[in-house]
């Protein structure tokens, strides 16, 4: 088998997100999906799985290779809290029960990547932090945080990862560009193959002029 | 509406462009000029002193020694090299050529184009992944196996001219190389990196899968280390040989199932770099691909069994050898662009087309056997088949082996370079040697050659000429003097009977 290139994405979906925000999403979404499919490295390795979060946790749809993915509406609950503690839970269950590890006979997947976009801050807050600590405990080839809008805390996903865009604005050009950068890493992460070279290589595109990576 | 933009380049010219971005690389922006002839490509980081010389060499001396060399015309098509330097707003770019059309997709996808890749760039990867051609792409995109040793030969022999110039391109591979196989043209394109032996250092590694096991191996030390292994010369000789393994067998040289590491990272470090190993080593077999990992779409490209490398023939084989198992992690013994060059050509007279209609290979090359047959679909050849052995002489008296056939099938054209040892198919050839002096056709059942300009034709041993116009047919143990003139050949007729 050859190997996969999980790639994870967790999306907030809480009530907050109601309005051009999830349908700017949605966009992003499927052209991020049509646009990785016009790649022919990216065809041939990565796997995607979308896990929205709420008041509740839902797989929309398990790993799936990219040319048989369908994306669906994403569809919000009127109000909610944000339990991204719990999605986080269900990302690190997800990897453990389905990326294939390598055997002294077999070849297992490449690492996964996670992209993580919320507009808000975790509500369930003690479960976040074990959970921040277990998922730097995985492997994760890259994990990378979007804090979308005005009410968006960066210091969270911060704990996750060193990577962290801020989008100041919900609106369509401001998710388009995220995807797009999106887009660019898989399609890195899927070209290098995980061979690892020095620190000036192999590392991430650099994020469009309209998103900010928060310092 | 968008904003033309006027600018001089650094050699004086005027040069417009529209100020939208239509394109952007791991480095630079991509604009096109009003009339679409050209694009102007800006790098977005500023670019240091030895960068600018180097862009500076490469408009200038370099692009002049190559394109300004007899036959120069011919490079143009074969690499998209920048022609100017430009400045603007602080910002480092080039001008360049766009590429020709035929390095677009016209059909794109299977069912109507359900990728969406209609017009998209033709990159390599599209073509050398048996998943990517069997599963997407549309059959009229596809091509057939000769197309592939066509474009291997260009590949070839474009990398051959950069290194017989000193330069290095530092990170050949199905990106940077782009292929119309339906048209055999290849295309060589990020030619502003190129590396210049104790001049310019690289500012790439190169791409995974093509970087050469010395430079994945030391990859974690610091550039400025003096056991780092950089891009050169000899690394691009590596990825020269695994494009073309890559495009003739459809899979990675050394991408087999041995497991280097637990963890996927270091596994693919040690299976690309210290550690790497030919799949088809004949006598270490651990990193033998196994077919129950392999997808049904990779078949029979991933069955090394069926499809050994063997059966590229006799002048391919032993240089995949070198470069895979004795120069594999010895730079110094792989094989040169030139060598590739010169095996590819004698390679393509010993293509066969095969008598399967229906077979999507279409060509293969003899394996000098008595019952040769399509190692793609299996179908045998039946009837006489003509081999021709090629000898030449010094002295016009003694004709010797010049390991060189030319297998007969119908209208297979003789051309001046097969009559004479000492014209090569190049871009150096002239002319009036690119016309062809001979044919072949069947017929009621016997190989004839038809002589259309050969003045010296003659059979040796009845010593009868065969005047231009005149015909002969192929008899086994038939000689066949081609030419009275310096480097002259004659032929000896094999008849393969089965």
């Amino acid at each position: 088998m050859a190997r996969r290139l999980p790639v994870y994405l967790l999306i907030d979906s809480s009530g907050s997100m109601a309005g051009e925000p999830i349908h700017a999403v949605n966009v992003g979404l499927s052209s991020l999906v049509a646009g990785l499919r016009q790649d022919p490295y990216a065809l041939e390795s990565v796997h995607i799985s979308i896990i929205t979060f709420s008041n509740t946790i839902e797989e929309l749809f398990p790993l799936t290779p990219l040319e048989s993915v369908q994306i669906p509406e994403l569809e919000l609950p009127r109000s909610g809290a944000t339990h991204l503690g719990e999605a986080l839970e269900t990302l690190c269950m997800k990897v453990e029960e389905n990326v294939q590890k390598s055997t002294p006979t077999t070849k297992g997947d490449f690492r996964p990547m996670a992209f993580i976009l919320t507009d808000g801050k975790p509500s369930d807050l003690q479960l976040f932090d074990e959970m921040a600590a277990r998922v730097k405990q995985m492997s994760f080839a890259s994990i990378i945080g979007c804090a979308a809008g005005p009410k968006a805390k960066s210091e969270y996903l911060r704990q996750l990862t060193s990577t962290v865009v801020t989008l100041d604005t919900m609106d369509s050009s401001g998710f388009s560009a995220f995807f797009k950068w999106v887009s660019d890493s898989i399609t890195a992460g899927s070209q290098s193959a995980g061979v690892e070279l020095s620190a000036d290589n192999g590392t991430l595109p650099p994020p469009p002029a309209e998103i900010q990576l928060a310092i | 509406m968008t904003n033309v933009i006027r600018v001089q380049t650094l050699d004086g010219k005027t040069i417009e462009f529209v100020d939208e971005i239509v394109g952007s690389g791991a480095m630079k922006d991509v604009y096109f000029t009003p009339c679409k002839t050209k694009v102007v490509a800006f790098y977005r980081e500023p670019q240091d002193a030895a960068s600018r010389d180097r862009l500076e060499m490469i408009t200038g001396a370099y692009k002049d020694r190559i394109f300004d060399a007899p036959g120069g015309n011919y490079w143009r098509e074969q690499f998209c090299w920048p022609e100017h330097m430009i400045e603007h707003e602080g910002k480092l770019g080039m001008v360049m050529p766009i590429y020709p059309e035929h390095f677009f997709f016209e059909y794109g996808s299977i069912n109507n184009d359900m990728l969406g890749i209609k017009g998209k760039e033709k990159q390599g990867k599209w073509f050398a992944s048996s998943n990517n051609r069997e599963r997407f792409l549309d059959a009229r995109e596809k091509g057939n196996w000769l197309n592939y040793l066509q474009i291997c030969l260009k590949i070839a022999r474009s990398v051959r001219r950069m290194h017989a110039a000193g330069l290095a391109h530092s990170d050949l591979s199905y990106k940077n190389v782009l292929v119309a196989p339906t048209k055999a043209q290849t295309c060589i394109i990020d030619i502003d990196g190129l590396v210049v032996p104790g001049k310019y250092p690289p500012d790439v590694v190169g791409t995974p899968d093509f970087i050469a096991p010395e430079c994945v191996a030391t990859g974690h030390l610091d550039k400025h280390d003096p056991n780092r292994k950089l891009p050169s010369i000899y690394t691009d000789r590596h990825a020269l040989s695994v494009l073309i393994y890559h495009y003739l067998l459809l899979r990675h040289p050394l991408r087999g199932d041995k497991v280097h590491a637990l963890d996927p990272n270091e596994d693919e470090t040690l299976a690309m770099g210290e550690n790497a190993l030919f799949i088809e080593h004949p006598s270490d077999t651990s990193n033998r691909i196994k077919l129950d990992n392999v997808r049904e779409s990779e078949l029979p490209w991933k069955d090394t069994d069926k499809l050994p490398y063997t059966i590229t023939g006799p002048y391919l084989s032993p240089l995949f050898e070198r470069a895979f198992i004795n120069g594999l992690h010895k730079p110094n013994d792989r094989p040169t662009a030139d060598e590739w060059e010169t095996a590819l050509v004698k390679t393509l007279d010993l293509v066969q087309p095969c008598v399967n209609s229906a077979c999507t290979q279409a060509w293969y090359i003899f394996d000098n056997t008595k019952s040769p047959s399509c190692p793609f679909c299996t179908q045998k050849y039946e009837g006489a088949l003509p081999v021709l052995n090629l000898y030449s002489s010094r002295d016009g008296a003694n004709f010797k082996p010049d390991n060189h056939r030319l297998m007969v099938y119908r209208d297979q054209s003789l051309f001046p370079f097969h009559i004479n040892r000492q014209l090569v198919p190049n871009e150096r050839l002239d002319d009036k040697f690119r016309k062809r002096v001979g044919y072949f056709i069947k017929h009621h059942g016997r190989w004839i050659l038809v002589n259309e300009n050969m003045p010296d034709l003659s059979d040796v041993k009845s010593k009868t000429p065969i005047p231009p116009g005149a015909h002969i047919e192929l008899i086994d143990g038939l000689q066949l003097l081609c030419s009275k003139d310096v480097g002259g050949r004659l032929f000896v007729v094999q008849m393969v009977n089965n």
